[in-house]
């Protein structure tokens, strides 16, 4: 029966995870795994010093652990079902012995969580790099995203040659843009390593590092689904060898905290003398309810996570906030809150329909680390795409409606004149002008030549410009984050407005360069380009416009 | 579609034609003012009716298509943009035909771009592919992927000396060129040559490494579609090939087998940037008809028109 729920949970999750892409529907909250972890909502609540309407999911789980116990790691949580799946795979024949040191390693996802929340308390977000969801999403698109459409690809094309000859045409003509991230190798590696200390001890990750599970075990002996053994038990040991959480003690002893509710010691017992019955008494005492930390230990966490978030924060980067060449997604936080509240899921990556969001490794400092920024010389951000703010768990990259989204200003287009080709080399080139989505680079005429130039307070940033500037190296016209608009609350809309901002396209921005350029004058004599004058052989034809003679 | 010359020829096709298209001319309404065997056909009315006219003045579809061949069709459709906006083609034109080419017993119907925006967007947002879902036999796709493209020679290239192109284009028989009537900042206006630059890989080197007017030529000398059906149903007279612009409401639809004759009648079916034009004043389009792909006075054409 658990392993039909962890099935499904997983099911679920991946296919969630599968459904947060561009065709999103508004209702649907793709996010709602992360958006239940309360780790993930609490540390973003307490590091951005923000209320978080999504967060409030987390509370669904808080309330589920106060009444049934810390079963969230034995039948929802989708990295508990991966382990727990590849198990059997991995570990058959390895003979694990328990750990020697084990009362004293589980005190080490305690040590995780008090870090975290010690970080947190100064407003530095540490969660993402142990909570299991976070971790678990990331890994889904840096690795398995990429992986699975690479080889849905590969069978494509492997089938193609027949699918071509027998006319099916769907099959032969399909292909997937294949997604591609910075720091899939890294991200692979760390989840390998949780995988891998398995082999140490049945969920190892579980027991000792998790810091969601922390927490939860933290609520874990006030559910009232407690297991209790007989007092008939011979204490032969067989419970206590079955269990994967090592919670089953000594002579029918349970420690609650690390109980998960999974039943496998039930199964286990040749006299069926496990049960878990619905306790009477609400707060257990005894020593298997306690959580072993000393206060000692506590402090020292505490002012490790602290001092370990202060470090991260004393970074150059911090202090070059807004100064570095660094474009956020549309919607994002103002970048201090930013950097408090992401959680680097990578949901907002995976879903990113051009793929131009890439995880940070330096460019935003420590404290950045994974959070998603825009590779425009790769991908430009897509017009008609809203879904990263829309699956963002903390909101950190706020949902906006399309036409809200379009005047979340990212930066501005600067062309570079001594590299772009029409300015430089006097080249036929258009591209910037074709691709842009809201008509702000147009061409006029300076010194009888057509050239690019981009209006600013029509660009929003978006980079398709940036992103299909055919110079080698790099684009002759750059996204750079000057004019960006960040704001925590409030419409960008307005904003815009405010700031004299259109990005309507406009069909009148060439006939407004054209007539309030100071070219006016000379216009009638021109000749748009790619088109020639009318023949008038000697005297000095007029520029017209390119393509025209 | 014929390769370096040494297929059928644009004179080929038109005598092997001929006898079919005269059956087809005996049986066109009176509202066409026929030309005997019409260089241009020239429809003024809506997307659909007009080039359901349009192909049935030059003598039907089956003109094109022979039962059993593979086809393909180039519309403009790389802009997430909808027919509003005219910088893609009307999806009910792109229908029209690819109906049309089924019922004229096409094995099947391929419609092809490659799309400078996000092609899921355009896929999405052109209605293209929305429009020919219902029609058995006829597929769409994006084709963004340099697996579908094959590198082929350029023997009359003056600039151009090899290019990748769809291999589904090199490999069918037909290819109907589905252009839509707009400006371009770069070569003037965008119409059936311009829009051969859908059909191969590297576009950008058009713009980076060679003079796109000459590059043009040269590409249209080795890509050679069948038939050249123009939507003029709107035209982005500025702000072109991507929008937003001003569209006007030439409301035609201009067709031939010539691809320079079609869009230097399209030149002159509205004012762009302001300014009448005529195809000799446009530079691709010139250099392609000095290298003998077309003609472009249209006083040396047989035009004929009609209304639906």
């Amino acid at each position: 029966m658990r392993t039909a729920v962890q099935a499904l949970s997983l099911a679920l999750f991946t296919v969630l995870f599968a459904l947060a892409n561009y065709w999103l529907p508004d209702w649907l909250p793709a996010d709602i795994y992360l958006r239940l972890d309360p780790l993930l909502g609490l540390s973003a609540i307490l590091a951005g010093r923000e209320w978080i309407g999504r967060a409030l999911w987390g509370v669904v789980l808080i309330a589920a652990t106060l009444l049934f116990g810390r079963f969230f790691c034995a039948y929802v949580c989708p990295l508990g079902a991966i382990l727990d799946f590849l198990d059997p795979v991995l570990f058959r024949r390895i003979a694990r012995r328990g750990l020697q040191s084990d009362a004293r390693l589980r005190h080490l996802k305690y040590v995780v969580l008090i870090v975290v929340a010690g970080a947190a308390a100064i407003g530095v977000s540490l969660v993402h790099l142990l909570d299991p969801i976070a971790l678990l999403t990331r890994t889904y698109t840096f690795v398995l995203y990429p992986a699975f459409i690479g080889l849905v690809n590969l069978g494509l094309d492997a089938v193609r040659p027949g699918a071509q000859a027998l006319g099916w045409m769907t099959i032969a003509t399909r292909s997937y843009p294949q997604p591609m991230f910075y720091q899939s190798l890294v991200t692979l590696l760390i989840f390998a390593a949780i995988v891998g200390l398995s082999g140490l001890a049945s969920r190892f990750w579980c027991r000792y590092l998790c810091p969601l599970g922390a927490l939860l075990s933290l609520l874990s002996p006030l559910g009232r689904l407690r297991r209790t053994v007989g007092p008939e038990c011979p204490a032969c040991g067989l419970c206590q060898e079955a269990c994967p959480m090592g919670a089953a003690a000594d002579e029918g002893g349970t420690r609650l905290a690390e109980c998960i509710q999974c039943r496998t010691c039930v199964a286990a017992c040749p006299q069926e003398l496990i049960q878990f019955p619905i306790a009477r008494q609400p707060i257990p005492g005894g020593e298997y309810s306690r959580i072993n930390l000393t206060r000692r230990g506590f402090l020292y966490a505490a002012a490790g996570g602290v001092g370990v978030g202060f470090l991260v924060r004393q970074t150059p980067a911090a202090a070059l906030q807004g100064k570095q060449q660094l474009i956020r997604p549309p919607g994002a936080l103002p970048e201090g809150e930013f950097l408090r509240t992401c959680i680097r899921c990578g949901e907002c990556m995976k879903s990113c329909v051009t793929n131009t969001l890439q995880p940070c490794v330096a460019e935003a400092g420590l404290e950045g680390l994974w959070t998603p920024r825009m590779e425009l010389r790769f991908a430009a951000c897509e017009q008609n795409c809203n879904v990263c703010g829309k699956v963002c768990p903390t909101q950190a990259i706020r949902s906006l409606s399309l036409e809200e989204k379009t005047h979340a200003k990212v930066g501005t287009a600067v062309l570079k004149k001594e590299s772009c080709l029409v300015w430089a080399q006097d080249k036929l080139c258009l591209i910037c002008d074709e691709i842009c989505p809201y008509n702000a680079i147009v061409f006029r005429t300076i010194e009888g030549y057509r050239r690019p130039i981009v209006l600013p307070s029509h660009c929003n940033g978006c980079g398709f410009c940036e992103a299909r500037c055919p110079v080698q190296g790099e684009s002759a016209i750059v996204v750079a984050p000057n004019g960006e608009i960040r704001l925590a609350e409030g419409s960008y809309l307005t904003e815009a407005k405010r700031l004299e901002l259109d990005f309507t396209p406009d069909a009148g921005n060439d006939r407004f360069i054209l007539e309030q350029s100071g070219l006016a004058a000379g216009k009638a004599a021109e000749t748009p380009p790619g088109f020639s004058a009318a023949p008038n052989a000697g005297a000095p034809a007029p520029r017209p416009p390119a393509g025209f003679r | 579609m014929t390769i370096d010359g040494h297929g059928i020829t644009r004179r080929d096709l038109l005598k092997g034609a001929a006898a079919g298209a005269a059956v087809g001319l005996t049986g066109l309404p009176d509202a066409v003012l026929a030309a005997a065997d019409p260089d241009l056909v020239v429809v003024t009315g809506d997307p659909a009716g007009a080039t359901r006219k349009a192909i049935e003045a030059l003598g039907g579809m089956s003109r094109f298509v022979q039962k059993g061949q593979r086809v393909v069709l180039k519309p403009n459709m790389s802009f997430a943009s909808g027919p509003d906006r005219a910088s893609n083609t009307h999806p009910q034109v792109v229908a029209t035909v690819a109906q049309a080419c089924m019922e004229a017993g096409a094995e099947r119907v391929m419609v092809l771009d490659n799309p400078l925006q996000t092609a899921e967007v355009c896929f999405q947002r052109s209605g293209i592919p929305d429009a020919c879902k219902s029609l058995k036999g006829v597929y769409v796709q994006m084709v963004t992927d340099r697996k579908f493209f094959r590198e082929i020679k350029v023997p009359q290239g003056k600039v151009l000396d090899r290019v990748e192109v769809i291999k589904e284009v090199l490999d069918s028989p037909v290819l109907i060129s589905l252009p839509q009537a707009k400006s371009h900042s770069t070569t003037g206006i965008s119409m059936g040559i311009k829009g051969l630059m859908g059909l191969i890989w590297d576009r950008w080197s058009f713009h980076s490494r060679y003079n796109i007017n000459l590059a043009l030529a040269d590409l249209a000398t080795v890509i050679r579609p069948q038939l050249t059906i123009l939507d003029a149903t709107r035209a982005l007279v500025t702000g072109g090939p991507g929008g937003p612009g001003e569209v006007s409401k030439p409301n035609l639809v201009i067709a031939g087998i010539d691809p320079v004759a079609v869009d230097a009648y399209g030149v002159t079916v509205a004012p762009w940037y302001g300014q009448q034009f005529k195809g000799r004043q446009v530079e691709h389009l010139l250099t392609a008809h000095q290298r003998g792909l077309g003609k472009i006075d249209l006083d040396q054409l047989r035009i004929a028109k009609a209304t639906v």
